[in-house]
């Protein structure tokens, strides 16, 4: 019956540069069974899974949820009822727990944004009465292992008729893996289907009824799990030749002192890490992630901070400093190419060379045609597939460009090699002839350490194998120990605990969190103004009267207004230099139709012409953001020439005196204070209600804060920017409205200042150029601040100069102490 | 194995030159006097202290950065020399002095950037601010006189071209040929286009972004220098209109905001081409705000023409076509 299919994958093909990821590969997810895929890294589990949420497009094949065709429509693929849990959670770092799990549901499912916090933390509850997550709080302030359960708890939130779940028990401490596989049981007897994902044969096993086996993006069929024994699906997964591919391990020279020695080395995420290698040795690294061998290998290369003793050859490295240890003669090359193992734009000759620029240099000038040579010797021996030394990097494919770097390093006449996950996305042709290229090495006395989460590939290629738990070795293997079976049981027997962390917090820690917090830059800000009134009023008897502090408000208006807009862009990682010239036009496009004895028609006409300027601006800006694809500051750049032009064309000089009573309307006051002002704080207010409290504004400070995850929460970018583009310029439009009350006439360049004051008062309100942060009040506030600074310094018989000075000084101490207080506690 | 592939199209870096041709060979036939002698005399010194602002900015979004505290350093540059002009006796010792503190303050962005991380624009928008009050402090807001021999220096004329044609010209084949062709270019492209690849690879990153703020507050100081000895004095808002075009210059050139590769002499070809296309748009006697029109354009049209599919593959296809 196919309403019994969950989930129907019909010859589906990937194929990516080079390497075909999945070929022709067909499964049925049937409701109410647990569906394990099983397969070793780079299998095609990962694209798979791309592929069935829609994220990927497939090149052949259908993906279809419920009987519906799903491929390639993430928000289909949600409507259907699919979710997954993802091994890296797709959660919003500046957005509450609460936030993502609202986010994360159908919009149907959302409760009122006013009951999030307890709508989230009953679902939490349901996972774990004990639970120790608290819904609103900030998830970067979550560990590893929370993190996941919030994606868990949010993936079940959407009550899912097919569940993936990719590498669940990774980040899980044992305790609530029980919870998970009692979960998982209770949503199949409803009739859910679930794929669940993971190397661990044991626990596919003890869970799943059926099983399908990928090997090098091809099924191996799908199997009752009752007639496999683990014997047979290890088999499946690794093929018949299982060690055919590795060339014969050749014995390390023997005697001799140790050429690495480490001693004692302690660090974010390992302690006291001790081990030696000899001359020629391979020295494999096993574990579970997040148990310490990739901390332990950052903190070795000196990527991270480091405590203990580093032995090269009998001398002494520091630890802690890159620089030191690749000069050394300690080469790393990390397992994640594109993030930090290569420069992907720059050519296959220059990431070739760059560990040996020293020696093909003479006086600090590369000699070209000897680099040229050596990257085309480098490219012939390893027999990479590209279209010259001179093509970007980028363009080959994984295995050529594994290869590219891998020359490089042994070009450098390296000590020790330290290669983590040296095969990644590489596909087999390549990875025999890299495994050639290590073991070649060795034999010619280079020492090696290999990371690998393949079992496999550490049996096949290391004398030596040790095993990392809770930051810790726990075990080595040597010689005839040293087999797949052997580390993948050293592994997982060692791997299951985990430590719960967390606890009591530290007074000093409560402290920075607070600082780290949207409310920490509104309480400072706050704060200083308050201090510097005060200081200014005892210096100054004049300055705490009520017609100076009626006075500076009337100022605040306008740039509080602007800095608003400024705010809404900055949230979603952009910046708007437009804004100032678009105060201007606003002065300018006013002077025509509120001038003296205008008809009420015209003026109606003239309201019409500022909305209509402030959206067709907003339009532009987004326009050459979003489809053309310019930089913000770009693209504003030329808005902001743009604007400045059509205002010159219509006043080349200050003109147009608008009409008295209009001034004064924008000028009124009530007691002493300025309405308007009162105004923009009303504004300021109503958008952080709006940006906290509804639905849209948490979407659009999630799209800021991380917009791939947004995009798995169905979050449409094009409207997330079109709204803060379009927002930005109405607010900015509505500050040159304010503006006019001390303007008086059409001036194309009197906003001009009010581009820079806004983005110093939002990042003084607490915006992070990175998006995601801060708040309108905090804007606000800011504009308050710098506004204050330039009153009070006129008060206390300060020069221009030192406004400027300290202007400068506050913005820096402001914005310093709130990213290091966010980093601190992220890192904490 | 190595693949042939098609000769090398017009690349990034190529389209300026190509847009400087069409601009000078238009301004021939629509207002030849935008390009004769007398206008060009009068152009190319502003044109050079562009070309000078635009080569330190260029470094600094080679780092993925932005100097927005550059109108503040060219100004401060102005002053601080007629200052040092005078207490030290010697202009040249002034001249020295001046980018010795300019590169301070270029070292204090960067540091602002890659140590405290504080984003680029913030950072270099409160020192902008910073450096503009110490600016007005130390001239007490009126303009100073710069020494007759650095005026004389300034505005001489070499084989009938000014002399800071040539200081500018220098400078660009100077940084861009330690770019392209020594170990400390190379590492610092590499650190730009990716910051953690270079880090892993034994890098020192900081000294490079760091470095590339220090060596850009030179470069403002000579065009700072260059500016107030041409004019003759100096004044607490010198520098104030050319923030937008020295990044304007960078992005019509075609550096990447995205960091890692760029050119400086691209981007001085978009100086020049700037400079010329603002003195087309006023001899067609057409008003400032045409310019800023011009300019705008410019832009627009520099960033989305790379987007567009390879012109040679482009010609390739009308030939096979005919």
């Amino acid at each position: 019956m196919p309403q019994d299919i969950r989930l129907r994958v019909v010859g589906v093909s990937k194929r990516f540069p080079g390497v075909w990821a999945l070929r022709h590969v067909s499964f049925d997810v049937l409701a109410g069974e647990v569906h394990g895929l099983v397969g070793e890294n780079g299998a095609g589990m990962s694209t798979l899974m791309g592929i069935a949420s829609g994220a990927l497009a497939p090149d052949e094949g259908v993906v279809s949820v419920n009987g519906v065709d799903v491929s390639a429509d993430p928000d289909l693929v949600r409507a259907r009822g699919l979710a997954i849990v993802r091994q890296e959670p797709a959660l919003m770092p500046d957005l509450s727990v609460a936030e993502n799990i609202f986010l994360g549901v159908g919009a149907e499912r959302r409760p009122r944004p006013s009951e999030m916090n307890l709508w989230a933390q009953r679902l939490l509850g349901e996972w774990d009465p004990d639970t120790n997550i608290d819904a609103a709080e900030r998830v970067d302030l979550m560990n590893a292992q929370q993190r996941f359960i919030i994606e868990i708890v949010k993936a079940l939130a959407g009550d899912p008729t097919v569940l993936v779940l990719d590498e669940p028990t990774e980040h899980l401490m044992s305790d609530d893996v029980g919870r998970l596989f009692d979960r998982i049981r209770a949503l199949t007897r409803r009739g859910v289907g679930v794929v669940y994902i993971s190397h661990r044969i044991r626990e596919v096993r003890s869970i799943a009824d059926r099983v399908t086996v990928l090997r090098e993006g091809q099924s191996q069929g799908t199997h009752d799990i009752a007639s496999l024994t683990e014997k047979d699906i290890v088999a499946l997964i690794v093929g018949k030749a299982v060690n055919h591919e590795f060339p014969e391990k050749q014995p390390p020279q023997s005697g001799g002192r140790d050429r690495l020695e480490v001693r004692g080395l302690s660090g974010e995420g390992f302690s006291e890490v001790s081990l030696s290698v000899r001359p020629g040795e391979i020295l494999g690294l096993a574990g579970m992630d997040g148990q310490g061998k990739r901390e332990f290998v950052a903190g070795l290369v000196g990527l991270t901070a480091g405590r203990g003793q580093i032995v090269l050859d009998g001398t002494a490295i520091r630890p802690g400093s890159s620089s030191h240890t690749a000069a050394a003669g300690l080469q790393y090359l990390s397992g994640s190419r594109h993030r930090d193992g290569m420069f992907a734009e720059l050519s296959v000759r220059e990431n070739f060379s760059y560990r040996t620029l020293r020696n093909i240099a003479r006086a600090g000038v590369i000699r070209r045609e000897a680099e040229t040579a050596a990257a085309e010797a480098a490219v012939r021996s390893f027999d990479v597939k590209t279209p010259g030394v001179e093509a970007p990097i980028g363009a080959l494919s994984g295995g050529n460009q594994q290869k590219v770097l891998i020359a490089g390093i042994l070009a450098a006449d390296p000590r020790v090699v330290i290669v983590d996950e040296p095969t990644q996305g590489v596909d087999i042709g390549a990875r025999v002839f890299i495994y050639q290229a290590i073991v070649e090495a060795a034999r010619r006395g280079i020492s090696f350490i290999v990371v690998s989460s393949d079992a496999g590939e550490l049996a096949g290629l290391c004398h030596r194998v040790a095993v990392f738990s809770r930051g810790h070795i726990v075990g080595e293997l040597a010689g005839a120990e040293v087999s797949e079976s052997a580390i993948i049981s050293a592994v997982l027997t060692s791997g299951s605990d985990r430590r719960r962390q967390g606890g009591t917090e530290s007074l000093g820690h409560r402290v920075l969190k607070w600082f780290a917090g949207n409310w920490a830059p509104l309480a400072t800000v706050a704060t200083i103004i308050l201090a510097l009134g005060l200081y200014a009023g005892i210096s100054n008897e004049f300055y705490l009267t009520s017609r100076s502090i009626g006075g500076m408000l009337a100022l605040v208006a306008a740039l509080a207004m602007v800095a608003c807009g400024q705010q809404a862009l900055m949230l979603i990682g952009g910046i708007d230099l437009s804004v100032g010239p678009l105060m201007g036009l606003t002065t300018v496009v006013m002077s025509f139709f509120f001038v003296k004895d205008m008809p009420l028609e015209m003026q109606l006409a003239g309201w019409v012409a500022l909305f209509g300027v402030a959206i067709a601006v907003g339009l532009l800006n987004w326009a050459l953001v979003d489809p053309l694809g310019m930089h913000p500051m770009m693209a504003t750049l030329a808005t902001f020439m743009v604007l400045q032009s059509v205002s010159l064309v219509l006043r080349p000089t200050p003109a147009g005196m608008i009409d008295f009573e209009f001034l004064d309307a924008v000028n009124t006051r009530w007691a002493f204070l300025p309405v308007a002002a009162l105004l923009a704080l009303a504004v300021a207010l109503a958008l952080d209600a709006a940006l906290f409290r509804s639905g849209l504004g948490i979407k659009l400070r999630g799209f800021g804060s991380r917009a791939d995850a947004a995009r798995v929460a169905g979050i449409n970018p094009r409207l997330m920017r079109l709204l803060a583009y379009v927002g930005c310029s109405v607010l900015a439009v509505a500050a040159g409205v304010m503006m006019i009350g001390q303007v008086g006439v059409g001036d194309a360049m009197s906003g001009n200042d009010y581009t820079l004051a806004s983005i110093a008062a939002a990042v003084v309100g607490g915006a992070s150029l990175f998006g995601g942060r801060g708040s309108f009040l905090g804007a606000f506030l800011g504009a308050l601040l710098i506004t204050q600074i330039n009153v009070v310094t006129t008060f206390l018989s300060l020069t221009d100069g030192w406004r400027s000075v300290l202007l400068g000084v506050m913005i820096v101490t402001a914005v310093a102490a709130y990213s290091r207080a966010r980093k601190m506690v992220v890192a904490a | 194995m190595i693949i042939r592939s098609r000769p090398p199209a017009v690349g990034e870096f190529g389209w300026i030159w190509i847009a400087l041709v069409l601009l000078v060979g238009v301004s021939a036939l629509v207002a030849p006097s935008a390009i004769g002698l007398a206008s060009v005399y009068s152009m190319l010194p502003f044109a050079s202290v562009l070309v000078l602002l635009a080569i330190g900015q260029t470094l600094v979004v080679q780092q993925r950065g932005l100097d927005m505290s550059v109108a503040a350093i060219v100004t401060i540059a102005g002053l601080l020399v007629a200052k040092f002009s005078v207490l030290t006796g010697s202009p040249m010792v002034g001249v020295v002095l001046t980018c010795a503190v300019c590169g301070a303050a270029g070292i204090l962005n960067g540091l602002l950037v890659a140590r405290i991380g504080i984003s680029p624009i913030v950072a270099t928008l409160a020192t902008g601010a910073l450096y503009f009050g110490v600016a007005r402090i130390l001239s007490g807001g009126s303009a100073m006189p710069i020494p007759p021999s650095l005026q004389a220096l300034a505005q001489a004329r070499l084989l009938g071209a000014p002399v800071l044609f040539y200081v500018a010209a220098v400078l660009v084949v100077v940084v861009s040929l330690v770019l392209r062709s020594t170990v400390v270019g190379r590492r610092f492209i590499a650190v730009g286009s990716n910051i953690a690849a270079a880090r892993a690879q034994g890098t020192r990153t900081a000294a490079y972004q760091i470095g590339s703020y220090a060596v850009a507050g030179v470069c403002y100081a000579i065009a700072g220098i260059a500016l107030a000895g041409f004019i003759g004095y100096a004044t607490p808002t010198a520098g104030s209109s050319y923030l937008l075009p020295s990044i304007a210059a960078v992005v019509v050139g075609g550096t990447p905001f995205t960091g890692g590769k760029g050119s400086v002499v691209a981007t001085a070809g978009a100086a020049m081409f700037m400079t010329l296309l603002d003195q087309l748009v006023l001899s067609l006697g057409a008003s400032p705000a045409m310019q800023l029109l011009a300019q705008a354009v410019a832009i627009i049209i520099a960033v989305s023409i790379r987007r567009l599919p390879n012109p040679a593959k482009l010609l390739g296809r009308h030939r096979r076509l005919a």
